[in-house]
């Protein structure tokens, strides 16, 4: 990637340069035909300057040495604009320099592009061979690469390589006419090379996603109402990101978040601490770990609920200087044309002391909740998940599937009654938080047991 | 031949390797995006970016590679990787690119922003928010002026070119009154020009105002079917999640979609007719050709209830031998019914009135279920209260079927054109 260090003699003001490329592939079978082949290559450079309270912001795909000098001054001319219109005493917390460097791309010989399509194809070919009653199949692979070099006024340099490969298997069957569908996703932080080996290591996981699937479609429509439930690890993942992540995002927390007034407060059992990690957990990476963030912050954790009392906010620089805080590395942009903006990096909640065969027997009638299609929350830490697999717990044992329904609620009441957390971790690495842009993110935790509202019919 | 040189040097380069077919597209865009952030204009980005998409087609194998670097040596590196993707291809005789068509350029919008009006609208709608509505915090919120120059050029001959100016603005916002807030909810619109005041366009002000009256809300505390008044906000995602599951090519061959033998067919109420009108004069922000190499043409989606298209690009026609919609959809119109707004709430017994959906993907077969947000209680022809914590659950093609009314106001949101509709059926359930 191209070096940045001459260009620090345009910086006239605050000022951020980055270059980055990023790089998608795709490869998708929809019921055996290839309905996605193709590789997408995105790059440029940008770059934000901050003047007298306002930003200016401008990016070009061309990244030789004069357009990255024109991105620089139409940056500044962008602040001046705005700057010369409103006066504003604001202040950015602006922090120490750091210089760090990471590659997480495979050091194997890359293979080729014949044998990732056999790979998928191998997947397919199982299903079909396998699974006689399955009526529509989605297999495919998805690649996701972000490279990003950044030089800052302050001095902070950094260069980044961060790759992401997933496996996707969506099975499809018919009941009584009805088409019900399950889905699930393997892979995670790094190349090809270092998560796969034999598509054969992946039956196993095809077989159990076939039998949720069949147990789904003999299954029943859950019962609305508040229930005692557990939510797997995916699903506690997503409450920890989506419905408490976001409301201590301090952008949110100042546009109106219900969490601006919860700080030291009590706002969950005392059994949940929920860590925004910025790389390591247990001395092990995360799936999106990041060292310095793209504002040039050095990354730390951020507690946002330790033993049940919110501890702090997320910020990047400006937030940080109006909170009189310090700033902990959530500034992220996804593509160059992007500014950073406060975003999570692995939001998780901790492990505790339970078993999670202890808790599905404590629960006379409920649901075990395991798989999540989607999820949204709002200011008010109100939030929805689709619930795609499932079972009912009747007298402590599980019973029937169940079919999609949504799970709601308040999510600080949801923690509030949480009575027990499993003893395991989880981590989800294929999420995509859509926060204004699209960012890759990991979640993750342990089993929860909660009451919650189940929406069924 | 293409004005535009890189595409030249990119077909040229395709037609070196004697491909059969293929097809280029390269769109340039330049974004001027004001940003207001917590109640101030915070940001002014300017983005420009390219995009060159390339399709190719040999021996009825397929690939596709995106880049946005146009100099030389970055087409010669697309082409190889063009010829790698084709090598490692499926033959599928349904791949194919679109026919010649006369050479054509579209025109919509303007070309350059006015940064100084953009400036002063946004300002005004800061302080008339801040006047009129003090208890509102504006969380975010940007006007943006988007510029797209699209040149589709193919083997067939195809060679179109659409410039596109549109500027598109959003807001999002909470309001607090003490420790009480509301519900996040927003609102947004696109225009040609910049002639409208922002507050007053689309649903803006009535959704700020409303929003206003949720900071204060209760939860339904009772389950039960009842009436759905959808506001043209949510009728508008409704409709795409319906030709999403309904529709799409994904769905029709997958074979998973409850519609694909459905033409002709009555599928909802005869008072629901839908349109997908990308060349519509009352739609700004619109689109002239599809991305599959077709000039795009105003469509009849539903006439009455009975269903008139798909949405079936080239690939999904050929592939389930049924007819191409000539459009990619979107810019959806329904048609407006005989009944005010207010005479709808009055035939209401029991039910809510829908302004925003937070819920899962709907299931194939049309169920789906999530949060009523925004939303109020209507009971006796009433409004009743803003609701919290109530879900609702129902079956989208059920919801078609069981349409009461449709009102006779529409909103033009710039992008589709959407009155209130009127449905039954629906499980409303509280705490």
């Amino acid at each position: 990637m191209t070096q940045l260090s001459k260009f620090a003699k345009h910086f006239v003001n605050y000022t951020e340069l980055r270059v980055q490329e990023n790089q998608s592939m795709s490869i998708t079978f929809l019921n055996g035909n290839l309905v996605g082949n193709e590789k997408k290559f995105t790059s440029g450079v940008s770059s934000r300057v901050f003047l007298n309270g306002s930003w200016g912001f401008a990016s070009n795909p061309e990244m030789d040495d004069a357009n990255i000098i024109d991105t620089i001054k139409l940056a500044n001319e962008n602040a001046e604009f705005l700057s010369g219109r409103q006066s504003k005493n604001k202040r950015i917390y602006e922090g120490a320099a750091f210089s760090v460097s990471h590659n997480f791309g495979t050091k194997k010989n890359r293979i080729s592009q014949k044998e990732l399509m056999d790979f998928v194809k191998e997947i397919d070919g199982y299903i079909v061979k396998k699974f006689a009653d399955v009526t529509s199949r989605t297999v495919g692979l998805n690649f996701l690469s972000m490279e990003k070099t950044l030089l800052t006024s302050v001095g902070s340099n950094r260069y980044s390589l961060w790759p992401r490969t997933m496996i996707f298997v969506k099975l499809g069957v018919e009941e009584n006419g009805d088409p019900i569908n399950a889905y699930e996703v393997f892979g995670g932080r790094g190349h090809f090379e270092d998560l796969f080996t034999n598509p054969s290591d992946l039956f196993e996981d095809v077989d159990k996603l076939y039998e949720h699937l069949k147990n789904k479609s003999k299954g029943v429509y859950a019962d609305a109402g508040e229930k005692e439930v557990i939510l797997d690890a995916d699903l506690a993942g997503i409450l920890a990101h989506e419905a408490i992540g976001h409301t201590t995002e301090a952008d949110i927390v100042l546009g109106g978040s219900i969490a601006a007034d919860y700080v030291n407060k009590e706002v969950s059992s005392n059994l949940i601490t929920l860590t925004d990690y910025a790389h390591s957990y247990n001395g092990n990476l995360c799936p999106t770990p990041i060292f310095v963030d793209d504002e040039g912050t050095k990354a730390e954790d951020v507690v946002i609920i330790k033993d049940g009392v919110l501890k702090e906010f997320m910020h990047n620089k400006e937030t940080a200087a109006t909170f009189k805080t310090i700033a902990k590395g959530n500034a992220r942009a996804y593509q160059y044309f992007d500014e950073p903006l406060v975003r999570m990096r692995n939001t998780a909640i901790e492990p505790g002391k339970s078993k999670l065969k202890d808790m599905i027997a404590s629960i006379e009638d409920g649901y075990y909740f395991m798989k999540t299609g989607n999820g949204q929350a709002d200011s008010t830490s109100e939030f929805m998940f689709a619930v795609t697999v499932g079972y009912e717990i009747k007298n402590g044992k599980l019973a029937r599937g169940i079919r999609d329904t949504t799970i709601a609620g308040l999510a600080f009441d949801v923690l509030k009654s949480v009575t027990m957390v499993s003893d395991d971790m989880v981590w989800g690495s294929w999420g995509m938080c859509g926060k204004k842009q699209m960012i890759p993110v990991g979640m993750g935790g342990p089993a929860i047991k909660c009451r919650i509202n189940v929406g069924g019919k | 031949m293409a004005k535009n040189k890189v595409v030249n040097k990119m077909m040229k380069l395709l037609s070196e390797e004697n491909l059969e077919k293929y097809q280029v597209t390269l769109n340039s865009s330049k974004k001027t995006e004001m940003v207001v952030e917590r109640g101030e204009i915070s940001l002014l980005r300017t983005i420009a970016d390219t995009n060159l998409r390339i399709t190719a087609i040999n021996k009825n194998k397929k690939a596709s590679v995106n880049i946005n670097r146009i100099d030389d040596s970055s087409l010669e590196e697309a082409t190889k990787n063009i010829l790698e993707l084709l090598e490692t291809s499926e033959i599928d005789e349904a791949y194919d690119i679109s026919p010649f068509q006369e050479s054509k350029q579209f025109e919509i919008g303007s070309k350059v922003p006015n940064k100084d009006d953009m400036y002063k609208l946004l300002i005004q709608f800061i302080e008339e928010v801040k006047l009129e509505y003090p208890k509102l915090n504006i969380s975010e919120s940007s006007l943006t002026f988007n510029f797209t120059e699209v040149n589709l050029v193919n083997s067939n001959g195809v060679d179109y070119l659409q410039t596109k100016g549109i500027y598109n603005f959003y807001v999002v916002f909470t309001a607090k009154d003490g420790e009480n807030i509301s519900s996040m909810n927003f609102a947004s619109f696109s225009m040609n020009e910049l002639d409208k005041n922002l507050l007053d366009t689309a649903t803006v002000r009535s959704r700020i105002k409303e929003n206003i009256e949720q900071i204060e809300t209760k939860p339904i505390t009772e389950k039960f079917v009842g009436d759905v008044l959808i506001t043209p906000d949510y009728l508008a995602n409704l409709i795409a999640t319906f030709a999403a599951i309904g529709l799409s090519d994904a769905a029709l061959i997958a074979g998973t979609s409850v519609l694909k033998d459905s033409i002709g067919k009555k599928i909802a109420s005869e008072k629901l007719s839908i349109c997908s009108n990308p060349r519509s004069k009352q739609i700004c922000d619109g689109y002239s050709i599809t991305s599959d190499g077709f000039e795009a043409k105003d469509i009849m989606i539903i006439e009455k209830g009975v269903l008139k298209s798909h949405l079936l690009g080239l690939y999904g026609a050929k592939k389930t031998a049924k007819k191409r919609a000539e459009n990619s959809g979107s810019a959806y119109v329904v048609d407006s019914g005989e009944v005010s707004y207010e005479d709808m709430i009055k035939k209401v017994k029991k039910g809510i009135l829908l302004s925003r959906f937070s819920g899962g993907n709907p299931s194939p077969s049309g169920d789906f279920s999530g949060i009523a947000k925004n939303s109020y209680y209507i009971e006796d022809g009433k409004v009743q209260y803003p609701i919290s914590e109530t879900m609702i659950a129902g079956n989208i093609y059920d919801m078609f079927n069981n349409i009461k009314e449709i009102s006779k106001e529409q909103v033009n949101f710039g992008n589709s054109i959407m009155p209130w509709l009127l449905t039954t059926g629906v499980t409303i359930s509280g705490k």
